[in-house]
């Protein structure tokens, strides 16, 4: 169990999604407390995903209910909470970790007779890399529902100090594991 | 300007309240043992009230708009507000 005093989190897109989701009263209770305490951080590329996310969602709906796909975009931009944006520091922590793992961790995604393109896998992974750095400069732990990919990150950063000197460990915290 | 807006946040005011014998006893006794007056006790415990019960309505509130934004979608969409883009799979040659 993650005590919700810790804090704060950089919360990637899939924990945020995985928290709000659950139907577990204890996650709901957990999320709660935590934001008793905290706001919720999350990098300037989460915002990306999202809003890739909903105009995708937007451009392939009827007109019918594009009316609620743009309310939900406007309800996830009031409440964005605290975004920490790329600086000079995450672009060079990224740039190394992008050069050493230049290739995605797991193949593209499979669900329901559907596919990740190649190119969208990369994305997601250079994407992955960014908010990994951006929990890395600003020194916060970063909670995921994501585990083939930061903890791919998180172990070639503890490979390499050297290359992210005064930096690290990458501290990672599975939102699964939240209660 | 109005008045109010010029009044600092340490203003104090002058009131009569009726609270719980057991609290005001319990408000006094940590007043003696600090060397402060009843008032100091009260205006601290009403502060750190205040400030939970703030923290309480903001974070519903946050709950609130994240069940606006992220609930009411299907397993797909979900993926896809994630940062996952499904598709039919390309044709190979």
């Amino acid at each position: 169990m993650i005590d919700p005093a810790w804090g704060p989190l950089l919360f990637d897109a899939s924990a945020e999604g995985w928290l709000m989701r659950s139907r577990d009263p204890a996650v709901h209770d957990w999320l709660a407390q935590y934001l008793r305490r905290h706001q919720v951080n999350i990098s300037v590329m989460t915002i990306v995903e999202r809003v890739r996310g909903y105009a995708l969602l937007w451009q392939g709906a009827t007109e019918d209910r594009r009316a609620a796909i743009e309310a939900a975009r406007v309800a996830y931009l009031q409440q964005l909470g605290r975004v920490q944006v790329l600086d000079a520091g995450t672009a060079v922590v990224a740039g190394e970790l992008m050069a050493m793992l230049p290739h995605p961790p797991t193949p593209p995604r499979r669900a329901h007779r559907l596919v990740e393109s190649r190119q969208d896998r990369l994305a997601r992974w250079r994407f992955d890399i960014l908010i990994a750095a951006t929990a890395l400069v600003t020194r916060m732990r970063l909670i995921h529902n994501n585990a083939e990919d930061f903890e791919t990150i998180r172990g070639a950063i503890e490979r390499s100090p050297d290359r992210f000197p005064g930096l690290g460990p990458l501290e990672l915290i599975r939102c699964t594991l939240v209660v | 300007m109005k008045r109010s807006q010029h009044r600092s946040k340490d203003t104090k005011r002058r009131t009569t309240l009726t609270l719980p014998a057991h609290d005001l006893q319990h408000a006094e006794r940590i007043a003696r043992s600090r060397k402060v007056n009843l008032s100091t006790v009260v205006a601290e415990a009403l502060a750190e009230g205040l400030r939970v019960q703030a923290a309480a309505e903001r974070s519903e509130e946050v709950l609130n708009a994240y069940r606006q934004a992220l609930g009411g979608f299907s397993d797909r969409e979900a993926m896809l507000l994630d940062g996952i883009v499904l598709g039919p799979p390309e044709r190979r040659r």
